[in-house]
């Protein structure tokens, strides 16, 4: 039998156990079997064995090849400035492992904070003897005393308690304290009011337990195994850059072998195609890709930060612009959380709340029956409490009377009752929800006086308590009883809450937040699906989802034990429908909510502020923690912070995602149009029995160098207008697409190659160079006609870098100097390249040789062919689009 | 199938504990109990008469529950006596509890949980107590791979210790994730995955349907002993049903071995099922 039902003696039969406690030596025998009673973490990969992981992905390893024949060739023929190259090359992996490092690594430390929310000692009785002793050495079978102020340390189940309440936030993220006894109970264990949980505080009376289950076999333990075991999975992103690079390397490799062959059947020397090979891999992989990627995710972050979206994890930045789904909590997210009390309903009248000015019992009810206080002009306690304490205290003051006993709040019972001292004996005041006060009244206020309640009367109550939840309003029931006895010795717990007299009835409102209207308006544009998730009764979530746009007409409502009934299956299928609200809910369901969504292929952001939210913060693809009202423990599991834990904040954050996202793509196009101007000569090289147009060491100049800040600046480009009106892309959709490669290599690719191609034979052929003539690599002539390539190259890629800001508009849309950073790139390129082709340090470390002018001046009319390439064929596709749209 | 049941009690706790696990199964097959302990030779006098109270605790409650019980008493090596009694007696399935010490010394030095489920006649389930508030299971995992021996005895057992306790199974299965080279991981729905499912768990799922046993299944792709502890975890489920690994220790070392990952994180109690009879 499960153990919340047994009586007392038999938990202390099935525990081994007994009034005075385990022996010690039997403590001994259990602490060896069962562990200690502490918090571990999970089994993770660690990061000496993660790191190591960034150098033998299928990249990596194809760089090393590159390396490594580099070194090789540098054994076979010796002073060719293969040895730079290949440390060149080692350096890159190196970079690209540290940045690959810096995007996946994450300070988990949320298994940290949960920790703290347990004791460090606990007083238990072993050998028939109250002692002292650290929480670690608790043991199944031990006997705990709980009084006030004391945290729970195990999971127990009580065999005596007096009065005993308990804060079970950190389990359940109710914050009202829950009464519990040591009788057995029939509820689930975790619902059972027997069983003191881990983590709980005691905050009054006084119990003892035995404990059944310690360390990570607790509620609290389960809460930080899953919080340290699930995970997310790779990032939408993470997805894209492992495909995008093994496309490349594919690539890459084919290219090689295909032309190493052909090399080798038109009578290229082994040593010629050994370089061809090594120069396809180097040009084909853009290596300054990761680098540029983690650089724009910071930037992102940075930008989000000023907008009140705190990242934590750098991946998570883009993530947010893949959301399908957003699972939402109401309570001061879509709300203000700040209840006021809206109207109410006594004496058969329903009104505003100045309304209350008339009836005595109903203020008297609210505001004595109620544990907010004022302290220094300002409100402390519950929400509910404080606007009923504010409505009553604005109206009228009612005159202090003690509190002699009190019932407190009870999720289950859902009520509070008070008895106060009046001036003969006590009052009795309960409030709560209508479902369980009414029954509780025999009596109701008419015109002052308590009348029996007949039916109609009940009927009354009930139209106007479904008046009220229909504008979206919290209702709450308020009643009072006259007692003739004045002490608390006399109060008979079982007999005060019955034959009372309902005073009234009082509507609150949490107000939505005004810009939450217009945030999901934006998300309905962009394809994003909302799901509130509640703890609120359903007509007030169904009221607030209407109000806030989320649903149109009668929307869907699930509740919490609705939900526990369904299958997996069957809960797929009405997540799949729209206008969808899940009222009465605990977090406990929020896991499997999010679970069951990510299954079927979306991708998920869910909101959380409570200990046991940290899960399903954790399973989501982007947790969001709510920074004002969240625990530590949902900050560590989330990967983003909402400053002022408003909906709107994460609306801005997704534009922001899907911003980068777009950003990200413009970079990998500028970066592969490079890549084909510089494999292009290696081509020719193979092909046409002519001199190398441009050395792998310039390659690297490239990617490495000129094309880093422009790139970056381009991760810097502000969201396009039609961003959130388009749909979020699919899971097919891929980085690197059809559409763009064809770009890339069709149109803007093939006319930085013809620059860099037309500079090299320009050269060359001035300087008295005839086909067939082979030169070496520190000639003069040679040396000039590669650094010739290279500024084609470069200089095409300016131009470039303004045809890929847009992938639709032309720049004349967007404006020239929209982006200040993309000039401030274009300058360093270009300086950087004077670098390269004057400076004697660029001319030796990169085998230039200082070209005339006029060069330059040729190759200009090649930028300015792409450009109009580029602006051109956005134009077309603008027309494309406007046809299209007017045959629709 | 089970006509006869063993539990071995000792001085530990958690032993009392895995025996009503054999008091639950003996009471849902109609089967006779044997209840026993074998001493030591060197056992100390206090933690034998734990293990004698403990027996005649489970004794008392067998009585009570109406299950034909015995209780045995014996000193000697607890394997070779308990094997000697299995076949002396037609015992068909014999509990032992494994302790937290096994865990830790299990493939590297032979444990006395490992020399009964390898050496004893008759089909072996290993009980890893780890929860004494959970003995009376409401949800059961059980955990299959794709190829799995002796599917019926394994789903008459998970089948009628559900019936004993009134559970629901939860029928797992863990499929290795999908990946194409320039894809990596596919993702497929539920649905897609059902299709999937591997014949001897569909075998096995038929079999509990034979034996009107209610349950549901759930397949979760990825690393197998993560995916289990994490559904126990989540769902709150209080006992898994696992068969026992059937992996070699070098094939161990260089794979993992996922029976032997749950046993150490498992947030439930677990049974470890050596399942002798033929299909």
């Amino acid at each position: 039998m499960a153990i919340n039902r047994l009586t007392r003696e038999q938990v202390f039969r099935n525990l081994a156990s007994s009034e005075s406690g385990l022996a010690e030596d039997e403590a001994q025998k259990r602490f060896f079997e069962f562990g200690p009673n502490e918090i571990a973490e999970v089994r993770k990969t660690s990061l000496l064995i993660r790191f190591p992981g960034q150098f033998t992905h299928f990249l990596a390893v194809l760089l090393w090849l590159g390396a490594g024949l580099a070194f090789l060739s540098e054994c076979l023929h010796p002073g060719e400035g293969m040895t730079s190259l290949g440390f060149a090359i080692v350096g890159v992996i190196i970079i690209n492992a540290v940045f690959a490092f810096i995007q996946e690594y994450r300070a988990e430390r949320s298994l940290e904070k949960l920790k703290l929310l347990l004791p460090f000692s606990v007083r238990v009785i072993r050998d028939g003897k109250e002692k002292e002793m650290p929480v670690r050495d608790l043991v199944p079978g031990d006997l705990i005393i709980l009084s006030e102020g004391d945290k729970v340390p195990a999971d127990a189940r009580l065999v005596s308690s007096a009065f005993l309440t308990v804060n079970n936030a950190p389990l359940t993220g109710e914050s009202e304290a829950v009464l519990l006894r040591h009788d057995p109970d029939d509820e689930e264990l975790t619902s059972s009011r027997n069983i003191a949980f881990a983590g709980a505080t005691v905050t009054s009376g006084s119990g003892r337990a035995v404990v059944f289950a310690t360390g990570m076999r607790t509620e609290f333990g389960r809460i930080a195994h899953l919080t340290g075991a699930v995970s997310a999975g790779l990032t939408p992103l993470q997805k894209e850059i492992v495909k995008t690079t093994r496309l490349i390397a594919f690539l890459a490799a084919m290219v090689g072998i295909v032309f190493f062959v052909i090399g080798y059947f038109i009578g290229r020397s082994f040593w010629e195609n050994f370089i061809f090979a090594i120069g396809v891999i180097v040009a084909l992989v853009p290596e300054g890709m990761l680098p540029t990627v983690t650089l724009s995710l910071a930037m992102g972050s940075q930008r989000m930060a000023g907008r009140k979206a705190l990242i934590k994890a750098l991946n998570s930045v883009e993530t947010l612009g893949s959301v399908t789904v957003i699972c939402t909590d109401k309570t001061g997210t879509l709300t203000q959380n700040k209840m006021e009390v809206k109207q109410l309903w006594s004496d058969g009248k329903t009104g505003g709340p100045e309304g209350l000015r008339y009836s005595d019992k109903l203020i008297e009810t609210a505001y004595l029956c109620n544990n907010a206080k004022r302290i220094d002009g300002q409100y402390k306690g519950d929400p509910t409490d404080i606007a009923l304490l504010k409505a009553a205290g604005e109206v009228v003051v009612v005159p202090v009377q003690e509190r002699i006993y009190e019932i407190p709040f009870d999720p289950e019972r859902k009520r509070m009752t008070t008895v106060n001292k009046a001036e003969k004996g006590s009052v009795v005041f309960s409030k709560g929800a209508p479902e369980s006060i009414l029954p509780l009244c025999r009596r109701i206020l008419v015109n002052g006086t308590g009348i029996p309640m007949d039916e109609e009367h009940k009927e009354a109550a009930m139209d106007a308590y479904n008046a009220l939840t229909g504008r979206g309003l919290r209702v709450l029931a308020f009643a009072y009883k006259d007692r003739k006895e004045g002490a608390a010795a006399d109060i008979v717990p079982g007999e005060i809450e019955k034959d009372m007299t309902l005073a009234g009835l009082i509507g609150l409102e949490d107000p939505p937040r005004p810009e939450v209207y217009g945030a999901v308006r934006k998300c309905r544009g962009a394809g994003i699906k909302i799901i509130m998730i509640t703890g609120d009764g359903s007509r007030t979530a169904a009221a607030v989802a209407l109000e806030i746009g989320l649903v149109h007409g009668g929307p869907d409502i699930l509740q919490g034990h609705e939900l526990e009934m369904m299958s997996d299956n069957v809960l797929r299928e009405r997540l799949s429908e729209s206008d969808l609200v899940f009222a009465r809910m605990t977090p406990k369901h929020k896991l499997r909510i999010v679970s069951l969504l990510k299954e079927m292929g979306e991708c998920v952001a869910v909101t959380g502020d409570g200990v046991n939210d940290a899960p399903a913060l954790k399973k989501a693809d982007i947790g969001i923690a709510m920074g004002i009202s969240g625990t530590d423990v949902a900050k560590e599991a989330a990967e983003m912070i909402l400053l002022d834990d408003n909906f709107a904040t994460i609306v801005n954050a997704v534009e922001e995602g899907r911003a980068i996202y777009e950003n990200i793509r413009k970079f990998i196009n500028y970066f592969f149009t490079s890549n084909v101007a510089e494999l292009i000569p290696y081509m020719v090289y193979v092909l046409f029995r002519v001199p190398l147009p441009l050395t792998i060491m310039q390659v690297l100049a490239v990617d490495l160098g000129t094309d880093m800040l422009p790139g970056l600046a381009l991760g810097a480009e502000r969201p396009a207008g039609d961003l959130m009106v388009r749909p979020p892309r699919g899971p097919k959709e891929r980085l690197l697409n059809f559409k763009n490669l064809s770009l890339v290599f069709l149109l803007l690719g093939p006319i930085e190659a013809a620059a860099g191609l037309f500079g090299f034979f320009l050269v060359m052929e001035s300087g008295g160079w005839h086909r067939g003539e082979l030169l070496s690599a520190g000639n003069a002539l040679y040396r000039q006609a590669t650094t010739a390539c290279l500024t084609g190259i470069v200089l095409a890629q300016v131009a470039n870098v303004f045809v890929c800001r847009s992938f639709r508009e032309p720049l004349s849309g967007i404006g020239f100097l929209s982006n200040k950073l993309i000039l401030a790139g274009i300058a360093f390129e270009l300086v950087l390249q004077f670098f390269i082709v004057y400076h004697p340090w660029g001319n030796a470390i990169f085998s230039t040789h200082p070209i005339p002018a006029v060069i330059w001046l040729w190759l200009l009319p090649f930028a300015l062919l792409l450009f109009a390439a580029g602006e051109v064929r956005k134009l077309i596709a603008k027309r494309l689009r406007t046809d299209q749209v007017v045959s629709v | 199938m089970y006509k006869g049941v063993l539990a071995a009690v000792n001085e530990h706790v958690n032993s009392e504990s895995s025996a009503r696990y054999a008091l639950a199964l003996a009471k849902a097959c109609n089967a006779k109990i044997i209840i026993c302990f074998i001493a030591g030779k060197d056992m100390p006098q206090s933690c034998c008469s734990r293990a004698e109270d403990a027996v005649a605790r489970l004794f008392n409650e067998a009585k009570a529950a109406g299950i034909p019980a015995e209780s045995l008493i014996k000193t000697g090596d607890p394997v070779e006596e308990i094997a000697g009694i299995a076949r002396r007696e037609g015992i068909n399935i014999v509990f032992a509890s494994t302790r937290r010490e096994d865990v830790e010394r299990r493939f590297y030095a032979g444990t006395l949980a490992r020399r009964l489920s390898l050496d004893l006649p008759c089909s072996v389930a290993l009980v890893r107590s780890v929860h004494m508030g959970r003995l009376h299971p409401g949800r059961i995992l059980v955990p299959l791979k794709a190829r799995i021996a002796h599917v019926k005895e394994r789903a008459y057992f998970a089948g009628k210790l559900a019936e004993g306790f009134h559970s629901r199974v939860v029928v797992f299965h863990a499929p290795k994730p999908i990946t194409g080279f320039f894809h990596g991981e596919i993702h497929l729905k539920p649905v897609e995955w059902e299709e999937r499912v591997p014949a001897d768990v569909s075998a096995f799922m038929g079999q509990l349907r034979k034996y009107k046993v209610a349950f549901e299944s759930k397949l979760s792709p990825g690393a197998a002993s993560k995916g289990i502890t994490l559904e126990a975890a989540a769902k709150r489920h209080d006992l898994i049903i696992m068969g026992a690994s059937e992996r070699s220790m070098p094939a161990s070392f260089l794979k993992g071995n996922p029976v032997e990952d749950v046993l150490r994180a498992t947030p439930c109690n677990l049974i470890i099922l050596k399942a002798r009879h033929g299909n």
